[in-house]
């Protein structure tokens, strides 16, 4: 499924927001004027247009109240456009009856899912979402067991529990569960790793991407830049409700000064390697993980030791070794 | 949206009304719902009424924000109303329909309650629109304090009050969440509620109470960690202190209820 944005905007002013709809072809420049005035507030998102294309693992990125999250409610219809719309596959969400139909096939994850656990045992919250979706009980069934098996979690050993027995990392699982069970084309993800720890952070991520592989759409929102470099196809970088920059990983975080500007800071071997790269290191790669620039840097390193390398004359009077000390130091700060 | 659905929430603003005593506007609140109550004529309710705008005048509140918080009673002043119109008979008929009979007795009263009640509730808002729920519960914690020697809880009453009226807002945004989160996963909730409605109902609710169970627990550890036990020896940031805006106040609002009194005479 595509899901395509046009010209949307988002005003919490709900009230107002309706008045608009009618004369919305004569407000557009007195909105615009709006913004000028009063920069922050009164809009969530405006004028944004981009499109989550079918099979893609795309990443959201911004600030705390950038938009990110009333970006996602609006792509399973949970809210309106206030100006501009969103179309799946060619339909309209605002129009009547769409959005119940496309809710079936967009999962959204919430932040903190665990949170939303309600019934008496496992089987059952996994349930909710096909039993809504009035499918036949053996489907249902089906369903569950394959939703369940997914996350890695066994039907037979947990099914009949309650979901409020189960620890930290098995309920934001069996919540998982609740919305694959309705078998989505696209899985809208917000911050799914928040509050986990290294190791159940690790497996959470690997899942996302292993279902990203099996040739689902996931739209993922993330404060980690780590995460979305390594796993996203395209980075969507939201500022103030507007898209600040839309590209491959690669695209986004070349310029960390810009990013940095809108409260983001790059990966932390890409901010690295852009360090190093201005204290003359030769490093020829758009984008960098922590292997691919330990491997450079060694083979740099290796060729200074043997003096064939034009690094040491690039670096000035600076050693190298003192200079990627320093960096190093600089980089740990950013890190922290 | 949230903070729109909470009645006579507390409006910032600098006025003589604003930095009274809350302990001196509790019990004045009070006095003024008596006085409004007292006035039996429609005359001695316009007084009341103008000195209820009066005070609303003090405050400086904009009366968009007073019409905001009233907004949702409204419904109230219109049922009573309503029930006033048809159940009180009485003079001339204007209308009559089989069981439904308009008359003369029952408009008039229905304005008169009607009139009366918004007064009682433009009362109420004031103290609520004027003084911030610390305040308040500060002020019903020292009102019951005297009442703790005969073993009342005053000093728990009153945390209980501040931390429910503290968790309102809360409850409201995460309610939001949970709703949201439900429909997304193809929950009705605004399908016939006798008709799986129940069912539907507690997937908002068991999250919602899991969510305040766990803030409680939350909570209770960290006023543990703050040395929190009880009301023994607690002192105040900023003690409550009596100052002449308290005088002038009390002063207007007895004016008031002897006002009322002498005009129901007239």
């Amino acid at each position: 499924m595509r899901l395509a944005f046009e010209d949307v905007s988002y005003s919490y002013d709900g009230g107002q927001a309706k008045r608009r709809r009618g004369k919305r072809a004569a407000e557009k420049q007195e909105r615009r004027a709006d913004w000028g005035n009063a920069p922050d507030a009164r809009w969530a998102l405006r004028e944004v247009t981009f499109a989550v294309e079918p099979g893609e693992f795309l990443g959201v990125a911004g600030h705390t109240g950038s938009g990110k999250s009333t970006l996602i409610q609006h792509m399973n219809g949970l809210v309106h456009p206030t100006c501009g719309r969103v179309t799946a596959d060619g339909e309209d969400l605002a129009a009547k009856g769409v959005a119940a139909k496309v809710r079936s096939r967009v999962g959204l994850v919430f932040q903190y899912p665990e949170n939303q656990l309600f019934a008496t045992t496992v089987y059952d919250d996994v349930a909710f979402g096909p039993r809504n979706m009035k499918l036949s009980e053996d489907e249902v069934a089906r369903r569950v067991e394959q939703a369940l098996a997914l996350v890695g979690l066994s039907v037979d050993e947990i099914g009949e529990r309650s979901p409020f027995d189960l620890s930290g990392g098995q309920q934001r699982r069996a919540a998982f569960a609740g919305v694959l069970a309705m078998e989505p084309e696209v899985l809208v993800l917000d911050e799914p790793v928040a509050g986990l720890d290294p190791l159940s952070r690790a497996d959470f991520l690997a899942l996302i991407a292993s279902f990203h592989a099996s040739g689902m759409t996931v739209v993922m929102v993330s404060h980690s830049m780590e995460d979305l470099a390594v796993l996203a196809d395209r980075i969507l970088v939201l500022s103030e409700g507007s898209v600040f920059s839309l590209g491959a990983p690669a695209e986004v975080f070349a310029d960390p000064a810009a990013l940095k500007a809108v409260g983001l800071a790059a990966p932390a071997p890409q901010a690295f390697a852009n360090a190093l790269r201005e204290a003359g290191f030769a490093l020829n790669r758009a984008l960098y993980d922590e292997e691919a620039l330990a491997a450079d840097i060694a083979a740099q390193l290796d060729g200074i030791a043997n003096g064939t390398g034009e690094v040491a004359a690039d670096a000035g009077n600076a050693a190298p070794g003192a200079a990627c000390g320093d960096l190093c130091a600089e980089g740990g700060v950013d890190h922290g | 949206m949230a903070e729109r659905a909470i009645i006579g929430q507390y409006w910032p603003e600098e006025s003589v009304v604003h930095a009274m005593d809350p302990r001196v506007k509790f019990v004045l609140s009070l006095v003024l719902m008596a006085a409004v109550f007292c006035a039996a004529t429609p005359l001695s309710l316009a007084v009341a009424a103008l000195f209820v705008v009066g005070f609303y005048a003090a405050s400086r509140i904009p009366l968009i924000q007073v019409v905001r918080a009233l907004a949702p009673l409204l419904v109230l002043v219109v049922l009573t109303a309503l029930l006033n119109v048809l159940f009180v008979q009485g003079g001339q008929v204007y209308f009559q329909w089989g069981v439904i009979c308009i008359s003369e007795k029952g408009l008039q009263s229905a304005v008169f309650i009607g009139c009366r009640l918004l007064l009682l509730l433009m009362g109420m808002s004031l103290l609520t629109l004027t003084t911030t729920t610390l305040d308040i519960t500060a002020a019903f914690e020292r009102l019951m304090a005297p009442l703790a020697r005969i073993g009342l809880p005053a000093h728990e009453l009153g945390m209980i009050l501040g931390i429910a009226l503290r968790f309102l807002p809360q409850f409201m945004t995460e309610l939001g969440v949970i709703y949201r989160a439900q429909v997304s996963r193809g929950a009705h909730f605004n399908v016939n509620p006798f008709k799986g409605g129940v069912r539907t109902l507690t997937a908002l609710m068991v999250p919602l109470f899991a969510s305040a169970f766990r803030h409680a627990e939350t909570l209770s550890g960290a006023m543990e960690a703050r040395c929190y036990h009880g009301g023994v020896g607690i002192t105040r940031l900023n003690p409550l202190a009596l100052t002449w805006r308290d005088g002038v106040g009390t002063g207007a609002i007895l004016l008031m209820l002897a006002a009322v009194i002498a005009v129901n005479f007239i």
